[in-house]
């Protein structure tokens, strides 16, 4: 139990794996929204993204004997989920970078927004342009809010590898944002 | 002509400077910069629909229903770790395994004795099948694999016994007669596994030596 009484995570895995499937669904309620920003981002589309999370959660289902750390499942869940996204990446054509993005949240629509509503959309059409690695790092650094360090340890790799991947998404977007 | 982003430009966009402390001449390319990728992310949440839940545990109950995701659980499940030590226990080992042939048969019986790994118990199992042509069991202890443990017949009286050195702590474990029938142990207590079946139940204690 946390401080608020709720189960941990460790707990509920525990007792999935034990046979009360239907701890399962503490899990779902938990994570089923907190990385659906991220998702929508990467497919671009809160549909595509629907069906991602639903995907790695039967997945985590599925494989739960092998989260060897109960108490983070979260980041064990993230990691498979990011793999489904990276799949379904690869296996959409992105034919145009506006594709599939307008249901990507967008700000209310009112005459005073319209520019920037504009703005965001052709930045979100040139975020699907970018390879699934930028995109990734783009997103979990200026959506998700995480640090490059806390991007590294949830992606076992390293600040700089990060870093040179972004720069070269900065660059990329530039050359796609500015093309006539 | 490709354009690319000043790396002093970029450490703004990193959030790692501010554009004041940049020489003039590029505040306007950070200013830009800034303007087409950062201002233009969306950060709103992402709710789904209320019936991911529905439609994640309908998928989830299917899956644990069907014959080998159970047995999918128990092969991939972490494995208890052991330790190796040795226990120089092997005369009080030996003297209750002797100690076995003057006793009543059960059904489950533990004895402490060496077993090369700290804490470690030896754990008679034993079916009434006189019908049977093969009994095995399976659990936790041997990954709930229905071929790696077979039990020995027991003259014609149609008892089959085995006897495995387990680690502390609880195992389940069924027999499995005759390669297809899984069959609870009579005389121990079970559990519901979540998919439709029971599982024998044994905790082992090398205190007690002796617990079903």
């Amino acid at each position: 139990m946390d401080h608020s009484g709720a189960p941990s995570d460790g707990s509920v895995v525990r007792a999935v794996l034990a046979g009360d499937v239907e701890q399962f669904a503490v899990l779902v309620r938990r994570y089923r929204d907190r990385y659906a920003r991220y998702a929508a981002h990467m497919l671009g589309s809160i549909d595509a993204a629907e069906d991602a999370v639903q995907d790695a959660m039967v997945r985590a289902y599925t494989h739960l004997g092998q989260c060897r750390e109960p108490d983070n499942f979260a980041g064990w869940f993230f990691l498979i989920l990011r793999n489904r996204c990276f799949a379904e990446r690869r296996r959409t054509r992105w034919e145009s970078g506006l594709e599939g993005v307008d249901e990507v949240p967008a700000p209310e629509q009112t005459e005073s927004e319209l520019e920037r509503s504009e703005v965001v959309k052709a930045l979100q059409g040139a975020l699907l342009r970018l390879t699934a690695e930028q995109r990734e790092v783009f997103v979990l650094k200026h959506v998700e809010g995480l640090s490059y360090e806390e991007i590294a340890a949830r992606l076992s790799t390293s600040v700089a590898a990060l870093k040179m991947r972004m720069h070269r998404a900065y660059d990329r977007l530039r050359e796609l944002l500015e093309a006539p | 002509m490709k354009r690319e982003w000043n790396p002093l430009v970029k450490q703004v966009l990193d959030g790692e400077r501010g554009i004041e402390s940049l020489p003039p001449d590029l505040r306007l390319e950070a200013e830009d910069a800034r303007r087409l990728l950062l201002d233009a992310i969306e950060r709103q949440a992402v709710s789904l629909s209320d019936s991911v839940d529905a439609r994640v545990m309908a998928r989830v109950r299917r899956r644990a229903a069907t014959p080998w995701s159970r047995a999918w659980h128990w092969l991939s499940a972490p494995t208890v770790p052991r330790w190796v030590v040795m226990v120089p226990i092997a005369a009080a080992a030996v003297l209750l395994m002797l100690m076995r042939t003057s006793t009543p048969p059960a059904t489950v019986e533990q004895r402490t004795a060496l077993t090369g790994q700290r804490d470690s118990v030896y754990v008679r199992f034993e079916l009434y099948a006189p019908r049977a042509s093969r009994v095995t069991v399976a659990g936790t202890f041997n990954r709930w694999d229905p071929t790696a443990t077979p039990l020995v017949r027991l003259g014609s009286d149609g008892m089959w016994t085995v006897t495995l050195a387990l680690p502390s702590g609880q195992h389940q474990y069924g027999f499995i007669v005759d390669g297809r029938n899984w069959v609870t142990d009579p005389a121990a207590p079970a559990v519901d596994d979540g998919f439709g079946r029971r599982n024998s139940v044994v905790s082992v204690n090398p205190i007690n030596g002796r617990i079903l």
